[in-house]
C-alpha cells in the first residue's frame, strides 16, 4: 500500500492521456448544443416552456462537463443524447402550449361568434317580424283596394248597363221616331193621294190661284140658290176633303150670266155662294174656314151669246187654299 | 507514448478497481432508476405515445428492456445509462403525444369556428 499514491498518480495520468486521444466534443454533442442555442434564442420557449428549457440546460451541462473532462465519446454521446431528448421535449412543450393558447383564443372567438350570431338572429327575427307586419298592413291595404276596385267595377258595370239601356231606349225612340216619320210620310203620302183622288172626283183644276173646283149651274135649280141632290153629293165630297185636310180653307165665289139685272145677278151670285157655305157648315166644316164672295155677271168664262155658254157662266167656283190656309186673292 | 504502453498493466489494474467499487455501489441507484423509467414509459403509453410518437416509444421500450438485461447481468452502470435514455425517450414521446393532441384539438376548434363563420355568413341575408 506504500505505492498507493504513486499508483493513483499513474491512474490520473493515464486518464489524462486517454482523454488526449479522444476529441474534446462529439457530433451528437455539437448538434445538441446547436439545438439548445436555438431553444434559448426562441422567445416562445422562454414564455411557454421555461421549466423544460431549464431541464434541457441541466441535461446539457453534464455532457459539456464530460467533454471538458475529456471523458469517453460514448459517455459524452450518452449525455448529449439525453440532453437532445430534453431539448426536443422543450420544443414539444412549446408546441403544446401554443396549441393550448390557440384553443383558448379560439374558444373566445367561438363564444364571440355565437354571441354575434345570436344577436344577428335576434335582429333577423326582429326584422322578419317587422316585414311580416308590413306585409300584413300591405295585405289589408290591398284587400281594401281590391274591394274598392270591385265596388268601382260594379258601379261601372251598372253605369254601362244603364248606358246600354239608355242607348237601347234611344235606339227604340229613334226607331219609333223613324217609324213615326215613316208613318207620317206614309200618312202624308196617303193624304195627298186621297186628296188627288178627291180632287179628281170633284174635277178640280189647278190654276195660278191654286186648286179650283167649279160647281156648275146644273147643280143648282134655275134661278135658285139651293143645291140639288147632285150638287149636295159634290159638296159632301168637298166636306170629306176638308175634313181630311183640316189646315186648308176655301173661298166660295159665285158667278151668273148676263140675263137679268146686274143687281139681281149680284145678289144671286152671293146667295149661291152662301148656299154652298151653308151646306158645308151644315155638314161639319167650321164657319171660319169658308169665305164667300159674289161676283154677279162679271168675270164670265164664255160669251153670253148662247144658252150653252150662258150655262157655263152660271157657276160657283171653290178655291182651295194651300196647306197653310192662304188663298191668293183675285 | 512509450510511457502509456509501459503503464498499461497498472492502468488496467486501476480500472478493475474502479469498476468493482462502482458495481457494488451502483446496484440500488440502478434499481430506483429503472423503476422510475418504467413509470415514465407507462405514463407515455397512457398518454398515447405509441400513436403519436411511435419511434420514441419504441426506443424507450427497447432501451428499458436492455437496461433490465444489463441489470440482470449486474452491469449496473450500463443499466442506468440505458434507463436514463429510455426515460428521456419516454418523456419525449409523452410530450409529442400531448402536443399532437393539443394541436389536433386546436385545429378541430379552428375548423369548427370556420364552419360557424360560414354558417353565420350564409345565414345573413
Amino acid at each position: 500500500m506504500k505505492n498507493m499514491p504513486f499508483k493513483l498518480t499513474l491512474l490520473a495520468l493515464a486518464l489524462v492521456a486517454a482523454a488526449c486521444t479522444t476529441a474534446p466534443t462529439t457530433q451528437l454533442l455539437d448538434r445538441a448544443r446547436d439545438e439548445y442555442r436555438a431553444v434559448q434564442e426562441s422567445p416562445m420557449a422562454a414564455s411557454y416552456a421555461p421549466l423544460e428549457a431549464k431541464q434541457a440546460g441541466d441535461a446539457l451541462a453534464p455532457a459539456n462537463a464530460a467533454a471538458e473532462n475529456r471523458e469517453s465519446a460514448e459517455r459524452i454521446d450518452h449525455l448529449a443524447y439525453i440532453a437532445q431528448q430534453k431539448i426536443a421535449l422543450t420544443r414539444e412543450a412549446v408546441k403544446q402550449k401554443s396549441a393550448e393558447a390557440e384553443i383558448a383564443q379560439a374558444a373566445k372567438q367561438r363564444d364571440q361568434l355565437l354571441l354575434d350570431q345570436r344577436t344577428a338572429e335576434a335582429d333577423l327575427s326582429k326584422r322578419k317580424a317587422q316585414i311580416a307586419r308590413n306585409e300584413a298592413t300591405n295585405a289589408t291595404r290591398n284587400t281594401q283596394l281590391a274591394q274598392q276596385e270591385a265596388a268601382d267595377a260594379k258601379r261601372s258595370t251598372q253605369l254601362a248597363r244603364n248606358q246600354t239601356a239608355e242607348a237601347k231606349q234611344d235606339v227604340q225612340a229613334a226607331q219609333a221616331e223613324a217609324a213615326g216619320a215613316q208613318r207620317m210620310a206614309q200618312d202624308a203620302q196617303a193624304r195627298s193621294a186621297l186628296l188627288e183622288a178627291q180632287l179628281s172626283a170633284l174635277s178640280a183644276k189647278k190654276t195660278a190661284r191654286g186648286i179650283v173646283i167649279t160647281l156648275s149651274d146644273v147643280l143648282f135649280g134655275t134661278d135658285l140658290a139651293r143645291l140639288n141632290a147632285e150638287g149636295m153629293r159634290s159638296v159632301q165630297k168637298l166636306v170629306a176633303l176638308l175634313q181630311d185636310n183640316p189646315q186648308r180653307t176655301v173661298l166660295v165665289e159665285g158667278f151668273t150670266d148676263s140675263t137679268g139685272s146686274a143687281a139681281h145677278n149680284q145678289a144671286l151670285s152671293e146667295r149661291r155662294a152662301g148656299a154652298v157655305r151653308s151646306a158645308l157648315v151644315d155638314l161639319g166644316v167650321g164657319q171660319e174656314r169658308v169665305a164667300i164672295h159674289g161676283y154677279g155677271e162679271t168675270l164670265p168664262v164664255a160669251a153670253n151669246d148662247s144658252a150653252a155658254n150662258r150655262q157655263l157662266n152660271r157657276r160657283v167656283e171653290i178655291v182651295l187654299s194651300d196647306d197653310k190656309g192662304t188663298i191668293t186673292p183675285r | 507514448m512509450r510511457t502509456l504502453s509501459n503503464m498499461l498493466p497498472t492502468v488496467l489494474c486501476g480500472l478493475a478497481v474502479v469498476l468493482t467499487v462502482g458495481c457494488s455501489s451502483l446496484k440500488n441507484p440502478a434499481t430506483t432508476d429503472i423503476a422510475v423509467t418504467n413509470a415514465a414509459v407507462e405514463s407515455a403509453v397512457a398518454a398515447g405515445g405509441s400513436q403519436f410518437a411511435p419511434v420514441e416509444m419504441n426506443a424507450a421500450r427497447t432501451k428499458l428492456a436492455q437496461a433490465r438485461q444489463a441489470f440482470d447481468a449486474s452491469d449496473y452502470e450500463r443499466a442506468m445509462g440505458l434507463s436514463d435514455q429510455s426515460r428521456a425517450d419516454a418523456k419525449l414521446a409523452q410530450g409529442k403525444a400531448n402536443s399532437a393532441k393539443a394541436r389536433a384539438a386546436a385545429d378541430a376548434l379552428e375548423d369548427g369556428i370556420q364552419i360557424l363563420r360560414n354558417e353565420i355568413k350564409r345565414d345573413k341575408p
